[in-house]
């Protein structure tokens, strides 16, 4: 029956245009001499990190002077990659001067990408990276999370004992990177054991549901290593009873107010807050405009993005809309539990606030500030940046912790 | 009526009727069960077994606690295919579930502040909202009698981008206390949750299988032709049965946000084919006309209490899901009708 297969998949694909189109932002209306032609480029949209990373870029895009020079278009593709391809596909066709994407795959958009670039468009990546030499990938992959965050969690573990690791996203690059820093540094510790292991998907919801799944068969569990979505593992040790135990994970405000909670460190919580920061995407935006804009003459490659660390002593509430006076966390009640709170970086993203990251506006007042002269590159990480490359030898060394137990 | 069919019309009627009369026939006690109830009786035994056994995995499991969990983690699924099953019950399909549950969560979040006093006339009110959602398909699959899962993905496509669109993707707020109560709270030592699965369970039972609507959706999920010839208002029962799967869906997603204290735009992505499995494991016939809500709940925490022992042994992913597939199947082809009515034959020897 090929024909109601048919009429189901125009079915869906005439409505996914719809919801696409729906979802389109009305560039700004003034007519200039020249505007850049600005793509924003989403796989999928739908968690807070996401829209975070998106709205940080539509903001930044309506501060002066971008307001009147950026005309920004909003493409939400889904996770597909062939409908990501699709959707360059239209943007090159669209003569555009720039896309800033989060791409859905590190190898399947390189094709379109290279095609784009013959024809003089830039490619930035943010978070997520392709392997195609000619994009600009600008990731904290690269930083580290996973043998750091892994070596804090012995520390605090004393080098023993049995944990969790709650995964992302089974068969991406990024999960893979972050697990396998993170093996590395417990393989070298016969202590420790890692007894259950599973897949949250980067959510809080199924970090909870996952994490409750596996206390059920091991309640006597020490530690937990978490990707995003910790807040949920949280949770689920608190449905559990009065426990807690360290953990560490992403940069959710939920997270950190807990490891800030003198109650919760009582009953057995420490730990650090570290990973994927929307940031990014700001700071890849603003690295595409000075370069547009011959501010800055920028080739091609790898940039690193700092990974953002906050052991629990170093949480400081935010008494206002922004990081100010280093502080890293939001009180209760003025953004959600599962808000990525590393949308903000003094001395990158001056010009944001939190109604720039929750609702995509700009800040009232904020002009665009130009980014530091130097530019951190990346390394190399096979799959992930670059195609036929070799890992520097050190690609799992320690940055931000220093055993403090010995094997 | 058993000779000639109305072109369209499901051939389910004819080993209905055949049932029936082997059931006059044969009075012996074996006989008199229904299928249903056996199908029930089966799937919470190979529940109850699988949670025994899986001591043997890791010697936390099989307790109370794990029980627990597991009631715990399966009452969402419960709730949704509650809904599910009555959609399915006449012959339809509910490809909107995973768009209400999160519309029920992101409208509990941001309209019921966790300190306001308001949820006691708020949460009617989403769920009403849920239901009239549930009421647009209704209306397309009747009226313009537009394939129920074309017509249901398409609201459910709907929905959920206008949740997207409206939470910019990033949902507010905080879980009602009430919710949270409601997943977290126990009373006299027992969850509060178990004792509202029970009286959920009790309610939706009577609904479907002992009230005059509940018939009335077997009959027009038998034959939906001979129901109209035989003066059941076809039309406004299937309208109800969307109206109240959409609810279904709502609460779930309310009693989600109760349990994660905040909503996610894709916390109801987990939940459509379970539920479809969930109704189809409790015995009901796909194509509708048969089926008992408390098999289905077996079916739910069947499935739930899989996911759990699974999840203890310790294996990779690809191997975790080839085993719970590879179980799904094996219950699905042992709880046959054809089965039952062997192992009938075989008892009554």
């Amino acid at each position: 029956m090929p024909n109601w297969k048919r009429k189901l998949s125009l079915c869906a694909a005439a409505l996914c245009t719809a919801a696409v189109s729906l979802s389109l932002t009305a560039p700004s209306a003034s007519a200039q001499d020249k505007k850049f032609k600005i793509y924003l480029s989403m796989s999928y949209s739908g968690n807070s990190w996401q829209s975070e990373a998106a709205n940080i870029v539509k903001a930044l895009a309506a501060t002066p002077p971008y307001d009147k020079t950026v005309e920004l278009t909003q493409v939400i593709s889904g996770t597909d990659p062939q409908a990501q391809i699709a959707a360059y596909e239209s943007m090159i066709a669209a003569k555009a001067d720039g896309i800033i994407s989060f791409p859905i795959s590190s190898t399947a958009l390189n094709r379109v990408i290279h095609k784009g670039c013959e024809k003089g468009v830039k490619f930035f990546m943010y978070d997520a990276t392709v392997t195609e030499p000619c994009a600009y990938n600008v990731s904290y992959i690269t930083a580290g999370f996973g043998e750091n965050s892994a070596q804090a969690l012995v520390n605090a573990l004393g080098g023993k004992g049995k944990i969790f690791l709650s995964r992302g996203v089974p068969g991406n690059s990024v999960d893979k990177r972050h697990t396998d820093g993170a093996m590395s540094v417990f393989k070298k510790y016969p202590g420790i054991q890692v007894v259950d292991e599973y897949y949250s998907f980067w959510d809080d919801r199924t970090t909870q549901q996952e994490t409750a799944k596996a206390l059920a068969a091991h309640p006597d569990v020490d530690g937990i290593w978490a990707q995003a979505g910790e807040y949920g593992a949280i949770q689920a040790l608190m449905d559990k009873g009065s426990k807690l135990v360290p953990m560490t994970g992403e940069n959710s405000n939920g997270f950190r107010l807990a490891l800030a909670n003198p109650d919760f460190q009582k009953r057995g919580l420490k730990g650090v807050s570290a990973g994927s920061p929307p940031a990014s995407a700001g700071y890849a935006f603003k690295l595409m405009m000075e370069a547009l804009t011959g501010k800055r003459d920028l080739k091609p490659g790898n940039i690193e993005y700092p990974l953002p660390w906050v052991p629990a002593d170093q949480v400081k509430l935010c008494k206002g809309q922004t990081f100010e006076d280093g502080c890293n966390a939001f009180p209760e009640g003025v953004v959600p539990s599962s808000f990525v709170t590393e949308v903000f970086s003094p001395t990158l993203l001056p010009e944001l606030s939190i109604q720039s990251a929750l609702e995509g506006k700009p800040t009232p007042g904020a002009t665009i500030q130009p980014l530091p002269a130097d530019v951190p590159k990346a390394a190399d990480e096979p799959g992930i940046n670059c195609q036929k490359c070799e890992p520097p030898a050190d690609q799992y060394k320690l940055t931000k912790v220093q055993p403090t137990v010995n094997p | 009526m058993t000779e000639a069919h109305p072109p369209g019309a499901t051939v389910a009627p004819a080993p209905r009727a055949q049932r029936q009369t082997e059931r006059v026939a044969d009075n012996r006690r074996t006989a008199r069960l229904r299928p249903e109830t056996i199908t029930a009786v089966c799937v919470f035994g190979i529940s109850i077994l699988l949670v025994l056994g899986s001591r043997f995995v890791s010697p936390a499991l099989g307790s109370w606690d794990h029980v627990n969990t597991i009631i715990l983690l399966a009452s969402f699924l419960i709730v949704v295919a509650f809904g599910q099953g009555i959609v399915i019950m006449i012959g339809g399909l509910d490809l909107s579930v995973p768009a209400l549950i999160t519309l029920g969560g992101v409208l509990t979040t941001s309209w019921i502040d966790a300190s306001s006093g308001m949820s006691l006339p708020l949460i009617p009110a989403i769920l009403l909202i849920c239901a009239c959602i549930g009421g647009i398909s209704g209306l397309g699959v009747t009226l313009l009698r537009i394939p129920p899962f074309i017509m249901t993905m398409a609201t459910g496509i709907i929905t959920a981008s206008a949740a997207l669109g409206l939470t910019s993707g990033t949902p507010r707020g905080a879980a009602p206390p009430i919710l949270t109560a409601l997943m977290k709270a126990s009373w006299i030592g027992i969850p509060v949750i178990l004792l509202f699965i029970l009286a959920f369970a009790i309610l939706g039972s009577v609904l479907q299988g002992r009230t005059s609507y509940g018939r009335r959706l077997t009959a027009i999920g038998a034959n939906p032709v001979a129901a109209h010839v035989a003066g059941i208002a076809v039309r406004s029962s299937v309208l109800i049965a969307y109206m109240l799967s959409a609810a279904a869906s709502g609460f779930a997603g309310m009693m989600l946000a109760g349990y994660a204290n905040g909503a996610t735009l894709r916390m109801g992505d987990d939940y459509l084919l379970p539920s479809i499995a969930a109704v189809v494991i409790g015995g009901s016939s796909i194509l509708g006309g048969s089926g008992s809500f408390v098999a289905t709940i077996g079916g739910a925490i069947l499935l739930t209490a899989l996911s759990t022992v699974i999840s203890a042994l310790g294996i990779p992913q690809g191997w975790r899901t080839v085993i719970e597939g590879s179980i799904i199947l094996i219950a699905l082809l042992l709880l046959r009708e054809n089965t039952f009515a062997f192992l009938r034959r075989r008892l009554a020897r």
